[in-house]
């Protein structure tokens, strides 16, 4: 399981997001509610899921917010 | 004794397995199996079921009440913090709909280091202390079989709890006659059960990954946090695992895009935000029974 290695996978899938690896759980993060919104296309998700697979992970989390940030619903990079 | 079924629910009842005209073993109806689990309950002297509310075992508690009658039936709800208290609510209030006798005792699972430890077999633990509290309260009140709602499906997956079901001596009539799920709900469905169409809704603890210690304050973030969920409108399945710091909600994949909205993601984060969790993450995936056993054992 490679957190880089996923995190450059989505990249080349028109994906930005950062991954930690929580043993064989991948939590993304993605810039902004807008890229938040693009994963309601449950064919991207789909994708997302195949890909944090293909890189070991056996189930992948999108992180919404975190509890420093209360400024938006989702933390930045 | 023979249920009173309206025409629809006959057609909900005969197609709730469309294959089973294929095997001698699936062959029978649901509502033939039905008449054989009456008249399994009604060859004993009395019962005593563990009763959770949930689908399987509100379906059998009403028809060992028909079969039984309220003088040698009992339906007893085993409390503890991994029950959550809407679950409890709900169980109460079924019983209070259909006249079903109910006792309720406490069960104190949490006293157990083994069960607290959170291995992969921690049903096991879990389901001893339930079925040695039913085993008393069986002697006690001169009640001769214990059963639980345990159905064919179940036998398929990974439950360690039925080792210990097995070890009290706890029948499963519903898995013993080959009851599928589906067949359950059709059944429940045409006795106007509300359970019907209920989700399976496991205890607590399962919400936390093996190796996780189970903790009252763990289980509380988790109810509080799948409280607020169901008051902010997620339907269907729905879990809120506990990964530590960080909740991972898991509903149905056809609800995400619904939840993944902007406005309605900000309703979601501040939810579970306020039950304890300081992070807060959806499952890509959607709701899977059992995503915490293929993630394995993970620190939290």
């Amino acid at each position: 399981m490679s957190a880089p290695s996923l995190a450059a996978a989505l990249a080349a899938h028109g994906v930005d997001a950062r991954v930690d690896a929580r043993d064989a759980l991948a939590v993304i993060t993605v810039p902004n509610a807008e890229a938040a919104e693009r994963l309601r296309d449950p064919e991207l998700r789909r994708a997302v899921v195949a890909l944090a697979a293909q890189h070991g992970f056996k189930t992948v989390a999108l992180e919404l917010a975190s509890a420093t940030d209360d400024r938006a619903a989702l933390s930045g990079h | 004794m023979e249920p009173v079924l309206t025409e629809a629910a006959r057609a909900d009842v005969a197609t709730a397995n469309p294959s089973s005209a294929d095997s001698p073993r699936t062959s029978t109806t649901a509502r033939e199996k039905e008449q054989r689990l009456v008249a399994w309950l009604a060859a004993r002297p009395s019962v005593i079921l563990g009763f959770s509310g949930g689908v399987d075992s509100a379906y059998l508690a009403c028809v060992a009440l028909e079969a039984l009658g309220p003088a040698r039936f009992v339906a007893v709800i085993g409390r503890s913090p991994s029950y959550p208290d809407a679950q409890w609510d709900a169980a109460r209030a079924l019983a209070a709909q259909f006249g079903i006798p109910v006792l309720e005792v406490n069960t104190h699972e949490m006293l157990d280091p083994r069960y607290v430890a959170n291995p992969s077999n921690r049903c096991y633990f879990c389901k001893t202390e339930l079925w040695s509290v039913l085993r008393a309260v069986a002697d006690e009140r001169g009640f001769d079989t214990i059963v639980d709602g345990t159905n064919a499906d179940d036998t398929h997956d990974w439950r360690p709890g039925r080792k210990a079901a097995r070890e009290h001596g706890v029948a499963s009539p519903l898995a013993e006659l080959g009851f599928t799920k589906d067949e359950i709900r059709a059944l429940s469905r045409a006795r106007g059960l509300p359970t019907w169409s209920t989700p399976s809704s496991p205890c607590l603890s399962s919400r936390l990954p093996y190796g996780s210690t189970v903790t009252l304050e763990r289980l509380q973030q988790v109810e509080r946090a799948e409280t607020a969920l169901r008051a902010l409108g997620v339907e269907g399945d729905l879990r809120v695992r506990h990964h530590g710091d960080l909740a991972r909600v898991e509903m149905s994949a056809d609800r995400l895009d619904t939840w993944l909205a902007a406005p309605n993601l900000q309703a979601l984060v501040r939810a579970v935000r306020d039950a304890g969790f300081a992070r807060v993450s959806v499952d890509l995936q959607g709701f899977r029974s059992g995503s915490l056993n293929i993630l394995g054992a993970a620190g939290a």
